[in-house]
């Protein structure tokens, strides 16, 4: 099965945008740790960037970043948004509170959910379409990705797909050390236009071993599910593989190969 | 709107036409009934199955939909790193109706490696981190030493504990987009399907009762004091249930079939939906699209209806937009209560039992029907031949999906 990949967003500390990801995803320059600013998307208006999470603004901050590469519109592409854990922060708020005066705020209450980054980027840019929320623990990037890729297939439309990992606060640090934030955003499309980066070949294939992570990446990165996804756009950088697999569970990877 | 334009070009049509997917086997277990066969007996005698909450963990004054069975169910020792309410509740919907020797049938048949695992959940077994929560070391803040996040709490949990009880090794995922989240696990799996990623799947979802939903629900001045009262003049919000549900689809005909489906987003707010039920219109559209069927020919509708004042409010518009009242339709939520992440599950089972016991379910705490909500609301049930009903499951985030099933004429 083939995709097309229209346009690419990365948000990791050293990797503030595309652009600058792609000559360390293509081995010419070497990864430079970097704080990474805080995410500020403009297409959430100013009340609802400060009710949202910052899972919510890392998701559509580099959503954002692809949807500036693309002629595409944003009203026509369905959604597909992966995460191993959207609440995050929320979840250890609300957990306090209800550990004591279980006076919740209803706000927090609707940002807990799996969805709140795919609800308010729906709201912000009136995506109508399909929008799915995808979890599967430390795969969430393969099994998403497959997820958007299926979708474009089927329905013959435009795909954003992003996935993320934003830090959690402790004691959840504890039991999931997602340190540092990390994102990916993707257009895909379901047939190459003139504007294509490039087409990924992709294929489900059982896992032989486990696969390697990038060697130029933070050891830390690697409790970050969206991280594994570095591999896949180092084929789009023209980096040292034309293909990348990602794990789906302990039997499958995703592949995928430029061509 | 902000600053993003349309730029032009076509405007997608996503709704296309589907084949029919076989519904091999399928289960239910909510406050409603262990299995199919209590489930039905409780919708045919017009019984709730919600109690007034007596939950010593959260002492609120509501109901709740209350699966008390699943507190003793105990898990393989094998995967005791498992165990949560949610995936006790899974375990015990599991073992109903043969559901497990339908899916080792299949696994016989087709290979474990080509079933995949499609579940829907919202909160997966948050319950044991707020426990956690509640047993913090107060010196340091850490949780308890014999806590779990990946396999009790993370939203896969229960997927990934299903897919190791039933020995299935397809593509496997979990979808949580609040209540429509084991609505969409259909959609996915005929799309897995249609391109050969799988031969069969299982779907379903699991929600169980925790700190978060009936406490933030409060909090949002959503759940009712007395038991919900679906579509009701004087409904006041809606009762929290507990639930978990599976179905084996396969691809082919069958007696019992996923006929077509839609998925949309209302793009309009978190929690509520826009006063015309504009995104729930189009979902259902897309799904009368996909089965190649008009609007006349669906027997029965059962609604999302979760009794809240602004949600049957727009539903009800939405679905008089399309079926007028001519359409017999119904919540069954005053039966099992809103099981969230479940709630797809949980009415897609009800929907295909209406099909093939011949009986259209009512709504037996609904007193007065609305007459602003403007659909054919049948609070009581019949029997009554159906042949093609629709489910509609809407969540937070402004998620739709409409489901169709049909019965083999």
């Amino acid at each position: 099965m083939r995709i097309a990949i229209e346009a690419v967003g990365v948000l990791a500390p050293g990797l503030p945008d595309w652009d600058g990801a792609q000559a360390v995803l293509a081995g010419r320059q070497p990864f430079a740790a970097a704080p990474l600013a805080p995410c500020v998307p403009i297409s959430l208006p100013a009340a609802e960037r400060r009710r949202s999470s910052p899972t919510v603004r890392l998701a559509i901050a580099a959503a954002e970043q692809a949807l500036h590469r693309t002629a595409l519109s944003p009203q026509d592409m369905a959604l597909v948004f992966s995460s191993p854990e959207a609440a995050g922060v929320i979840t250890h708020q609300l957990c306090e509170v209800l550990a004591g005066s279980r006076e919740v705020s209803p706000t927090q209450f609707h940002n807990s959910v799996h969805n709140a980054p795919s609800g308010y980027y729906s709201i912000a840019m009136n995506a109508k379409l399909c929008a799915t929320s995808v979890c599967r623990g430390p795969w969430s990037f393969a099994a998403g990705l497959l997820d958007a890729a299926v979708q474009a297939l089927c329905d013959d439309v435009p795909v954003l797909y992003v996935c993320y990992d934003s830090p959690l606060p402790a004691p959840l640090s504890d039991v999931m050390p997602v340190v540092e934030a990390t994102a990916i955003a993707l257009v895909i499309a379901p047939k190459p236009a003139a504007a294509t980066l490039a087409s990924w070949e992709f294929a489900v294939a059982p896992a032989e071993g486990d696969v390697a992570w990038p060697g130029w990446m933070p050891a830390a990165w690697q409790a970050n599910a969206s991280a594994r996804g570095f591999e896949a756009l180092a084929t789009l950088a023209g980096g040292a593989g034309a293909s990348a697999a990602m794990p789906l569970s302990p039997e499958l990877n995703v592949q995928v190969a430029r061509c | 709107m902000c600053g993003w334009v349309h730029k032009g070009g076509i405007q997608s049509t996503t709704a296309m036409f589907m084949q029919p997917l076989a519904v091999l086997s399928y289960t239910i277990t909510s406050a409603a009934g262990l299995g199919k066969a209590n489930t039905a007996r409780t919708l045919r005698e017009e019984r709730s199955g919600l109690t007034p909450n007596d939950l010593t963990w959260a002492p609120l004054d509501c109901w709740i939909g209350h699966v008390g069975a699943a507190e003793a169910v105990a898990l393989p020792e094998a995967l005791g790193a498992f165990d949560c309410r949610n995936n006790r509740l899974a375990l015990l919907a599991l073992e109903q109706d043969g559901f497990r020797d339908a899916v080792a049938a299949a696994r016989g048949r087709l290979g474990a490696g080509r079933i995949a695992v499609f579940l829907g959940t919202s909160t997966s077994g948050i319950l044991s981190t707020e426990l956690a929560y509640q047993s913090r070391d107060p010196a340091t803040g850490s949780l308890p030493a014999a806590f779990r996040y990946d396999t009790v709490h993370n939203l896969d949990a229960t997927t990934e504990f299903v897919r190791r009880v039933l020995g299935l090794t397809g593509p496997a995922m979990t979808i949580s987009t609040a209540c429509s989240s084991s609505a969409k696990v259909f959609c996915l799996a005929e799309r897995f399907i249609r391109l050969g990623l799988a031969d069969a799947a299982v779907v379903g979802g699991v929600d169980s009762l925790c700190h978060t939903t009936l406490y933030g629900f409060s909090a949002l001045q959503l759940v009712a004091p007395d038991i919900c009262r679906p579509f009701d003049t004087a409904r006041r919000g809606l009762t929290i249930g507990e639930a978990a549900g599976f179905a084996l689809l396969e691809r082919g005909a069958g007696a019992l079939q996923l006929m077509g489906y839609g998925e949309t987003s209302d793009a309009h707010h978190m929690s509520t939906p826009p006063p015309d039920g504009d995104g729930a219109r189009r979902a259902m559209l897309d799904a009368l699209e996909r089965a190649r069927l008009s609007a006349r020919e669906i027997d029965y509708i059962n609604l999302h209806g979760t009794a809240t004042p602004a949600n049957d409010r727009a539903e009800g518009r939405a679905v008089h937009g399309i079926f007028g009242t001519g359409t017999p339709c119904s919540s069954t939520k005053g039966v099992t209560g809103h099981t969230l992440g479940a709630a797809g599950i949980t009415e897609a089972a009800i929907a295909l039992l209406s099909l093939e016991q011949g009986f259209q379910p009512g709504s037996p705490t609904t007193r007065e029907v609305d007459p602003e909500t403007r659909c054919a609301f049948t609070p009581h049930g019949q029997a009554r031949k159906l042949a093609r009903v629709m489910s509609n499951s809407f969540g937070f985030g402004g998620n739709n999906c409409a489901l169709v099933f049909g019965k083999d004429a």
